[in-house]
């Protein structure tokens, strides 16, 4: 008997209340819409901006305070350490760097940002720690050719010619110093 | 095909002109189906923006009325970024095919309509399914991931589907004695409509529009076309003209799918009796076809916001649970509307 009423009629009763109970759950959401559609109460109102442009009379001025444009490296300040090329979830920045005029400084050679796979998550800005790496108020970058999506901001490869006159260079500024 | 002859002496022309069929099916994707598209398109957007806090199209017009012109103007003048397949060119054929075989059988008032027989009701769900067919084919035929997919999903969604929706329209046909278009208006009023002559009957409504949410993956279920899991599954590798087409299919079976629910189970396009001898006293049946065909799609565009309504306030089911939805919940409950509404006819 007990296994009778367990097996059918509960059975039964569930179906039926798990229906009801998603109809509610839907009608619910539905009827939660409804203050937004009519319009009313304070917190009601649209979330979203216009697009700046001159027909919603806005400018990149306009845009909210954290807003992340597009990313802009100030070369002179990168160390080329490679943070933000180990953080972008997209994989989308490359860094190369070799040593520079002196063994202290370093060149950054490539330093290429591929807009058409970044997503503006911000990562690698926020790990940067010379804080060189920016987004700037910049938000309109279509191109026509998928290459121009990338941006290039290293300082390119290091000439033998360059790497001699920087060589000459230490030796001359070396050889005083033994001198005194 | 009376009311293109009715138009004609209205409009001052003999009724002699010739190819009187083809002006009626212009007019009517022209001035019904077309504006109705844009109609829809622009309310959907709007509301469901009010609905989620945005703003919606706003540079268009006043309010962006004028968005779903522009958006067609843009996608006509796209170029589509592959080479047709065979498949592809099978799916438009199939296309066309499913769009206008119908046209001549939408009851749109008791003068305008053009094709009336006794399988009226099956034409229209026949081309439903002739859509969901081309939508597969379509997927299957790209040769891409979310494409196939897309196109499995709308097999497993068209096939659950139909079951409980057509059970829907026999509860309608044993109610109304026919499935003539004409008979089952015949069978309501004004206000007298079927959905509630007894609660079988309601049960009946309710399976029949969620069969056919699932039957077309209109928006709350449309598993087959899912952005977020498969990137829009059939629809993601058709672009420009094509996708004006396809999406203008899409509207065609939600449209069409709402009109049969307007004319079995809501008052089809009764007007009060009072007015209708009143226009016929006076002569005046051009009237008559106006103020039924504008009765008829006002309730069909009240049934279309209402389902956008709930499918822009509820998130998209999974594939897996519509199937299961419609089979283990509408299925069931479509036998037992037309168990109930047996013995109900009988008693
Ligand atoms: S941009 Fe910043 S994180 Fe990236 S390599 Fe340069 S210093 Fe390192
Ligand atoms: S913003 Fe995010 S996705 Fe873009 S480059 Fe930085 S880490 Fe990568």
């Amino acid at each position: 008997m007990m296994y009778f009423r367990r097996s059918v009629f509960i059975a039964l009763f569930w179906y039926l209340h798990s229906i009801v109970k998603s109809s509610l759950s839907i009608a619910g959401s539905c009827f939660a819409t409804l203050p937004y559609l009519l319009r009313i109460g304070e917190s009601r109102k649209e979330v979203t901006d216009g697009y700046p442009d001159p027909i919603s009379s806005k400018t990149a001025d306009d845009l909210p305070p954290r807003s992340r444009g597009l990313l802009f490296n100030d070369i002179e300040r990168c160390t080329g350490c490679g943070d933000c090329e180990h953080v972008c979830p997209a994989g989308c920045i490359e860094v190369a760097s070799e040593p520079g005029a002196h063994d202290s400084r370093i060149w950054v050679s490539v330093f290429d940002v591929d807009f058409s796979r970044c997503v503006f998550c911000g990562l690698c800005v926020d790990i940067c720690q010379p804080m060189s790496l920016v987004h700037t108020r910049q938000y309109e970058g279509a191109a026509y050719q998928l290459e121009d999506l990338v941006a290039s901001f290293g300082r390119g490869q290091v000439t033998e010619e360059q790497r001699e006159k920087w060589h000459l260079a230490r030796q001359r500024l070396s050889a005083p110093q033994e001198g005194a | 095909m009376n009311w293109v002859f009715l138009w004609l002496r209205a409009l001052g022309f003999s009724a002699t002109v010739p190819g009187i069929p083809l002006i009626a099916l212009a007019c009517i994707s022209l001035f019904v189906i077309l504006p109705s598209c844009a109609l829809i398109a622009y309310l959907d957007r709007k509301l469901s923006a009010d609905l989620q806090a945005r703003v919606g199209p706003c540079r268009t017009g006043y309010r962006g009325m004028l968005q779903p012109v522009a958006d067609c103007v843009k996608l006509l003048q796209k170029n589509s970024m592959h080479s047709q397949t065979l498949g592809e060119l099978l799916w438009m054929l199939l296309h066309t095919m499913a769009l206008y075989a119908s046209l001549a059988a939408i009851p749109l008032g008791s003068l305008a309509m053009m094709v009336d027989t006794q399988m009226s009701v099956f034409i229209p769900f026949w081309s439903a399914l002739v859509l969901a067919l081309g939508t597969m084919l379509l997927g299957l035929g790209q040769y891409t991931t979310p494409g196939w997919l897309g196109g499995i999903r709308t097999a497993a969604q068209s096939l659950a589907g139909t079951f409980p929706s057509l059970i829907g329209i026999l509860c309608v046909g044993m109610h109304a004695g026919s499935f003539r278009w004409s008979a089952l208006a015949a069978s309501q009023g004004f206000l007298h409509w079927t959905m509630f002559a007894h609660p079988f009957l309601l049960l009946a409504f309710v399976v029949f529009v969620g069969g056919g949410l699932v039957l077309l993956a209109i928006a709350p279920l449309d598993g087959g076309l899912a952005m977020s899991d498969i990137h829009g599954g059939v629809a993601v590798h058709v672009t420009g003209r094509q996708l004006a087409l396809f999406q203008f299919g899409r509207f065609y079976g939600f449209f069409i799918w709402s009109v049969m629910t307007v004319v079995l189970f809501m008052g089809a396009w009764r007007i009060p009796e009072s007015l209708r001898s009143w226009f016929l006293a006076l002569d005046a049946e051009v009237c008559i076809s106006v103020v039924e065909l504008t009765w008829l799609l006002l309730k069909t565009y009240v049934l279309m916001l209402f389902i956008l309504w709930i499918a822009r306030a509820n998130p998209r089911a999974r594939v897996d649970q519509i199937t299961d939805f419609s089979w283990g919940v509408l299925g069931p409950l479509a036998l037992v509307a037309l168990v109930g509404t047996a013995f109900w006819t009988m008693v």
